[in-house]
């Protein structure tokens, strides 16, 4: 059985591969669940077995992918503490979090054989989680956006604004309006546990979303 | 797109081999040309030299001679030149102007001006290219300008033990380097000169002489050496690796290159004969070489110190060695010479073998060993060893560094003596009084004088804090036998020598102190400019009295750890060097460092003061603060009659005399004691106060540092008189919110500071800068790692882990000199830091060292250049119980200082029964276990309902807790009431003093009523025998005695005082109660092996407290969730109780196991994997051992249906269990576990236990609010 470490080569990017798909799923799959824009523009794919919907708008599909490509180095370096979906309402004030809180055991090993059937089943627990997730939370208003907000660990945010994945595609410091949130009521989704990855999903939902 | 074709194209094969092979072709290519050039350009020039063998450079930029000029140079001078750059091959980088992002690229590559190369060649060697670099490696000051100064100091100074430039033999004798058999055939091929030349170049030797020796000594100029000197020794070819090499020994090679260094002159004047191998003029005869050698021999023997400079573990030994090498150094070179006995007239020849001389010679200066290797060839090889032998990486020399350091005891103690006024304070809060030796003796005295002698004390309660601050403590305790010193000048100091010591080459202390002073001079420049106000810097005068002083070079660096006020009066200071005091006062005596003793008499002024008051703070070793306030009112005497009580007690005891500030806050008593010092006593008076404060300088208040005194100056603020003038909004302005706020404070004598007796820990650390050399990467991990083991022993020490870890490392400045003025110091750095956050917290020092290791990689530095590392660890929260690390090793460090005074430790020695002070045992492993789980100011609810059973969890004997007996002072001892020792302390103790232990309680319960104030049970204090419920839980020791010994002994419950019995706590109420119906219930005691039947009894029992109750109890905890819920200790149940006997006084049997009940094992939970919390950093968070949702779930279901009221216990079990899935962030299975008990609470039909869910809920809110910053949604 062949074990590996996190510091053998690719580790990083195993993790870091894994994550950034579901975390496309995901993100597609909040925006049709929270209805974010009109259903017309999803469309029934499969992952993991499992349905999801997944946007054909290639622009939002743009922006997601190239999201998620900054995301990825973060990841990879064990940076990334937490990826956020926000949904503002029209005044860009959140409504909702979806707070994806990523750690990465710092050293354990893992072993090969179950690794990846184990984490899909983990990962597509958390996609059944996110599609029923309308049931506990309330609707949101009319006219929300979303934004993808990565708290980063340590002084990664210095790397991130020297180092540009993709040209022209910033990040910024998110604004502390956009951040936070005031009497947020927190419902936790799912958490999973895998020798690679340990992530839990949960919504920080406003408490008067009008 | 374009990039991928690009790199498609570029991997075709288009006859290259891709850009590699033909850029390959074309430098090699490129350099054969430069090398066929160079003898040509060299016949057509005429000069010619091998200065820069072994120097490749690359020209990068517009240059002044240009790019053209410096190549033919190289070619003329034995260079390379590089047409293009290549990190492996090119040595040096010449340009005059680099944008900003090529530094950045050439980032640790040696980027110099082009000067370096010309006045290389006037100089006739190659000079170092510190001074010509273009911009420093690490940002900070230039040394310039310094280096230069410091030239001309030396070779004013060092004249005499140089070797004189017109000495004619020692010129004879230099050619040697070059003729080794070594010599690439490059540089024999360039020996033909004419004679011209070398005259040319000899004349401007002669007229460098003089700056090239002063500038022997800067160690920058060495560093530039070590290219040359490798190179002609070793050929261009290694000379990459030996350049390495040297690097990596910074002090090893040092020595060799100094002693280069010092024959330079010399030597550059002569290179160029060298190479004329047969050149007629040169001819080397045998009588110079012997009148030379044993000169530089002389010369270094001048230096034995500086030797050794590159040994680390046993430096000691060394120097000895040193101090005798010089004549085995000579003795040596006659061995040599026999060895090669006949130089022949051919100089190729004969230098070789005094080649040899020379560099064993060095070999034996270097590692104090006698290697006899006459090759110069394997010098590098030999210089390897040493340096590596002699590094500080080895293991235990971190512990053994510490065990040795002087700073490090005496930093130590403050926490040691915090830690025994706690114990004190938690053991009188456990037993309700003490008696008070001193207080009492102060009374007796204030009685008999009560006629009038003493003045009636002013029956004002107003608080009063003594500052008790020991008389130059290391003094007073280093003469406290040699009465023949007092009143003499002594200092305490290592030094015990008249105050010299020999100059070490390689040593810069000019250097150093020319840089401190230029910094303070840049310093007060700046603030001037800053200001434009030319206000003389309050400290200007302090550069000289720390003694910059030209001639320290020889004076001793140790430095003064405190002094007489006689050594005082004569300008000597702490912290002064010790030979620049001896320089101020010829008298100075100095006196030893005396550990031993500095132990005992601090210990016994800290339990001279703990004799009249527990309410102390300690600030060192010897300096407390008292809060006296108290003990003031209650003896009615005055605060200097108390102080001289203190002081009068102190001198006798300790024959050291103190020194008593007394005023109305620390502030003020700190103030006054500066001005009752020496020996004497002031009470600053409230009314005084303003006065009194007006005239103090800014710099006597507390946080006012260097800095900020010079920025008050430059506000024209010197005194607090002027501070007062400033306005509050001004200061917050000028210095922050917060400072400018205490500033103000502070000024007008106001500080509301408490006398703490607890201090918490903020960060556990472990920092070396001492003898931190490493030459290769391993070295400094394995230091890191060993330094993480430290750390590791220290957190397990104080019972805490971080989260944080911080990595800090003191690298060398650029520039500063490689070898510091302080032996094994670290001389001028730049201090860099970097931190980790961790997921959770540890002690652990592997997952420490690992963290470290990684900060240390990701600085990127160079190995070499690190003179101090440190980790620290901070966001420290309280250790769950490790096998052995657990707390009461918080207490060792008293352990140990009490060790020295109570040497062993028989039970039968214990003070005992009788006098109602029982047994130390428990007491003290109880104080100190309490300290972890709950401050000791609050002892009553938490010990008695603690839910954390698992704080000293451990084999049957603690094994710590022998040691905590020990830790007993005779002063004041008592056992706590059995309801305040945690019961697995108890158990965990040995045999023979748990007896003791329940003997005594035995005893006490025995007569109630006829010792009644120690003994009733119903004091306020110490709380009364819920003994029984205690004892009960000790299904696992059926054969002890004592487990219903105490039911039986509880007192009738008629002698219970009911008007005490309603004052007591709530709580305590009901375990009385329910001890008194335990009493009555015959079948507990049968059954008191099965908890499970037990746990039975003892659930209906509790029904009886009132819902009103419960639900006040719930209040109260509700006010303080944050420190009950994440309380450190929560974690102890899940994983380590299994070894632990009995977890818990009240054994929550349904939370245990539910299947256990029926089952009737004896230790419920030995089951759960005990693996589980070893090998995995974070134990999974468990309910009485149940991990899985659906094993938590029956687990709850049990609890809730089989039992009417839920007990406080078994809620505290599950808030705890929730706080850890928090922690663990596991949300989802809190919710879950949250939701599932809501619908089970909600829908009992007890309204308790909806009250019960409504309270583990708040808590848990709490916890979640704290970590996520929003509450749960409970629908």
């Amino acid at each position: 059985m062949a074990t590996l470490t996190r510091q053998d080569l690719n580790f990083g990017q195993v993790v870091a591969d894994i994550l950034c798909e579901f975390l496309e799923v995901a993100i597609h799959l909040i925006l049709y669940v929270r209805e974010i824009y009109p259903s017309g523009i999803f469309q029934k794919r499969k992952k993991y077995n499992v349905p999801v919907q997944m946007s054909c708008h290639p622009d939002l599909n743009q922006y997601i992918q190239d999201t998620l490509h900054c995301v990825k180095p973060l990841i990879e370096k064990n940076e990334a503490e937490k990826v956020v979906v926000v949904i503002m309402d029209k005044e860009h004030h959140p409504v909702e979090r979806f707070v994806f809180e990523i750690s990465q055991p710092p050293l354990l090993s893992i072993s090969s054989e179950t690794l990846l059937s184990h984490v899909e089943q983990l990962l597509r627990a958390m996609i059944l989680k996110i599609s029923v997730c309308d049931a506990v939370l309330d609707n949101n208003p009319p006219g929300c956006t979303f934004t993808v907000l990565v708290h980063t660990r340590e002084a990664a945010t210095r790397n991130m604004e020297k180092v540009q994945v993709i040209k022209d595609f910033p990040w910024i410091v998110a604004d502390e309006q956009e951040v936070h949130m005031e009497e947020a009521k927190l419902i936790p989704l799912k958490t999973m546990t895998s020798d690679i990855l340990k992530m839990q999903l949960y919504v920080e939902e406003k408490t008067q979303k009008t | 797109m374009s990039r991928d074709g690009w790199r498609k194209k570029a991997s075709e094969d288009d006859g290259w081999g891709g850009r590699g092979g033909y850029m390959a072709a074309k430098i090699s290519k490129l350099e054969e040309q430069f090398q066929k050039d160079a003898p040509r350009e060299k016949q057509k020039d005429g000069t010619s030299s091998c200065i820069f063998s072994g120097v490749a450079i690359y020209v990068n930029g517009y240059t002044d001679p240009c790019a053209d000029e410096l190549r033919r140079l190289m070619m003329l001078h034995g260079g390379q030149f590089h047409l293009y750059y290549t990190r492996s091959k090119t040595t040096h980088i010449i340009a005059s102007n680099l944008p900003n992002s090529k530094i950045k690229e050439l980032k640790g590559e040696k980027v110099v001006r082009p000067e370096w190369i010309t006045d290389s060649i006037k100089a006739g060697r190659l000079l170092s290219y510190v001074q010509y670099q273009l911009y420093a490696k690490q940002k900070g000051l230039n040394f310039t300008s310094v280096c230069a100064q410091g030239k001309q100091d030396l070779s004013s100074r060092h004249e005499p033990s140089k070797p004189s430039p017109s000495h004619p033999q020692s010129h004879s004798i230099k050619p040697q380097p070059n003729n080794t058999q070594t010599l690439s055939k490059e540089v024999l091929k360039s020996t033909h000169t004419n004679h011209t030349a070398t005259n040319f170049t000899e004349r401007t030797n002669h007229q460098l002489d003089v700056r090239l020796n002063g500038s022997c000594s800067i160690i920058s100029e060495d560093d530039a050496e070590r290219p040359r000197v490798n190179g002609i020794h070793d050929g261009d070819d290694v000379v990459d690796d030996d350049d390495d090499a040297c690097a990596l020994l910074p002090r090893g090679s040092q020595d060799t290159l100094l002693t280069n260094g010092y024959v330079h002159p010399v030597n550059g004047a002569l290179k160029p004969q060298d190479s004329f191998a047969e050149h007629p003029p040169h001819v080397v005869d045998t009588g110079s070489h012997q009148s030379h050698l044993p000169q530089a021999e002389s010369r270094d023997g001048e230096e034995p110190s500086c030797s050794y400079a590159g040994s680390k573990t046993n430096s000691h030994q060394r120097s000895l060695i040193s101090t005798v090498s010089p004549a085995k150094q000579t003795g040596l070179y006659n061995m040599q010479k026999d060895l090669h006995p006949k130089p022949t007239s051919n100089p190729g020849t004969s230098a070789a073998p005094q080649k040899g001389n020379l560099h064993s010679q060095t070999r034996v200066r270097l590692n104090g060993s006698y290697h006899l290797s006459p090759n110069s060839s394997t010098l590098a090889d030999s210089n390897n060893q040493p340096g590596r032998s002699g590094q500080g990486a080895e293991a235990g020399i971190i512990s053994e560094f510490f065990s040795h350091s002087r700073l490090h005891h005496i930093s130590t103690w403050r926490n040691e003596f915090s830690e025994y006024v706690n114990t004190l304070q938690s053991r009188r809060h456990a037993a309700g009084g003490t008696v008070f030796s001193g207080k009492e003796k102060l009374k007796k005295l204030k009685a008999n004088c009560s006629s009038g002698s003493l003045m009636a004390a002013p029956q004002v309660r107003q608080s009063c804090i003594l500052h008790v601050d020991m008389d130059c403590f290391f003094v007073s305790v280093g003469i406290r036998h040699r009465p023949d010193l007092i009143g003499k000048p002594v200092a305490v100091t290592s030094n015990r020598g008249p105050g010299r010591v020999a100059h070490r080459p390689g040593a810069n202390p000019q250097l150093e102190f020319q840089y401190y002073q230029r910094k303070q001079k840049q310093y007060r420049k700046e603030k001037t400019d800053g200001d434009l106000e030319m206000t003389p810097s309050p400290h200007g005068d302090e550069v000289p009295s720390n003694g910059v002083d030209l001639d320290l070079a020889a004076l001793s660096m140790a430095e003064i750890a405190s002094c007489s006020y006689e050594a005082r009066q004569a300008g000597v200071r702490n912290g002064m060097f010790f030979g620049r005091a001896k320089q101020l006062c010829p008298d100075l005596q100095s006196v030893p460092y005396d550990f031993q003793a500095y132990k005992e008499v601090a210990l016994s002024m800290y339990e001279t003061l703990a004799s009249y008051t527990h309410n102390i703070e300690a600030l060192s070793c010897d300096e407390a603060l008292v809060d006296a306030t108290n003990l003031l009112v209650e003896l009615g005497v005055t605060p200097d009659d108390l102080a001289r009580a203190i002081r009068e007690d102190i001198k006798q005891k300790t024959g050291c005399s103190a020194s008593v500030g007394m005023g109305s806050n620390i502030l003020l008593a700190r103030m006054a004691t500066r001005k009752a010092k020496p020996n004497g006593q002031y009470f600053l008076r409230s009314e005084e106060v303003d006065d009194f404060i007006r005239d103090q300088p800014v710099s006597s208040l507390p946080g006012v540092g260097r800095s900020m005194s010079s920025k008050l100056t430059s506000l024209d603020v010197s005194t607090c008189g002027d501070l007062q003038q400033l306005s509050i909004c001004r200061l917050q302005r000028e210095f922050g919110p917060r400072t400018g706020q205490t500033l103000f404070r502070f000024c007008r004598g106001l500080d509301d500071r408490p006398v703490r007796s607890e201090k918490e820990r903020k960060s556990v650390s472990a920092e070396m800068n001492y003898n931190i050399r490493f030459t290769q990467v391993e070295e400094a991990e394995s230091f890191l790692s060993n330094l993480s083991m430290e750390v590791q022993k220290r957190l397990e020490g104080a019972g805490l882990r971080g989260r944080r870890i911080t990595l800090k490392v003191m690298m060398r400045k650029a520039g500063a000199p490689v070898e510091p003025a302080k032996y094994g110091g670290h001389g001028i750095c730049d201090n860099f830091a970097r931190s980790v956050l961790l997921a959770q917290p540890t002690d652990s020092g592997q997952l420490i060292a690992a963290e470290a290791i990684k900060l240390f990689h990701a600085m990127k530095l160079d190995v070499k250049d690190m003179r101090g590392v440190g980790l620290q660890v901070q966001q420290l929260e309280g250790s769950h119980a490790g096998p052995s690390g657990q707390g009461p090793s918080r207490g060792r460090s008293i352990k140990d200082l009490l060790l020295a005074k109570q040497p062993a430790h028989s039970p039968k020695k214990d003070p005992l029964p009788q006098d109602g002070l029982p047994s130390p045992s428990s007491s003290s492993a109880f104080s100190s276990n309490q300290e972890r789980v709950t401050p000791p100011s609050s002892p009553l609810p938490s010990t008695s309902s603690d839910p954390m059973p698992g704080t000293s969890k451990g084999g049957p004997y603690h094994p710590h807790t022998p040691n905590h007996v020990r830790t007993c002072l005779n002063v004041s001892i008592e056992v706590p009431s059995p309801s305040q020792v945690d019961q697995s302390v108890l158990e965990a103790l040995p045999v023979d003093i748990r007896k003791q232990v329940e003997q005594t309680w035995r005893q006490r319960e025995e007569l109630p009523s006829t010792s009644s104030h120690l003994s009733t049970p119903p004091r306020t204090s110490s709380s009364p025998p819920p003994g029984p419920s205690l004892v009960l839980q000790l299904p696992n020791q059926p054969g002890q005695p004592c487990t219903t010994g105490i039911i039986l002994e509880l007192p009738d419950f008629s002698q219970v005082d009911p008007d005490v019995f309603a004052a007591l706590p709530r709580e305590l109420q009901e375990e009385l109660c329910s001890a008194y119906r335990n009493k009555g219930n015959a079948q507990v005691h049968a059954q008191a092996q099965c908890s499970a039947v037990e746990q039975k009894k003892t659930f209906p029992q509790l029904k009886q407290p009132a819902v009103g109750k419960l639900k006040r109890r719930y209040k109260k905890k509700n006010t303080s969730p944050a420190k009950k819920g994440p309380s450190p200790q929560k974690k102890l149940f899940p994983g380590n109780s299994p070894a632990k006997s009995s977890p818990s006084k009240t054994l929550p049997l349904p939370l245990k196991q539910p299947g256990l009940k029926t089952e009737n094992v004896q230790c419920p939970s030995t089951d759960v994997p005990e693996t589980l919390s070893k090998f995995n950093p974070r134990p999974v968070p468990t309910l009485a051992g149940a991990y899985e949702f659906s094993d938590i779930r029956t687990l709850l279901r049990e609890w809730v249906t089989t039992i009417s009221e839920p007990m406080e216990e078994d809620i505290l079990q599950v808030v705890k269990y929730c706080t850890e899935l928090v922690e663990d962030k596991d949300l989802e299975k809190l919710y879950l576990v949250i939701k599932y008990m809501k619908r089970l609470m909600q829908q009992s039909s007890e309204s308790v236990w909806s009250m019960a869910f409504d309270f583990i809920l708040d808590n848990v809110q709490v916890v979640v609010q704290q970590t996520y910053g929003s509450t749960l949604k409970i629908s």
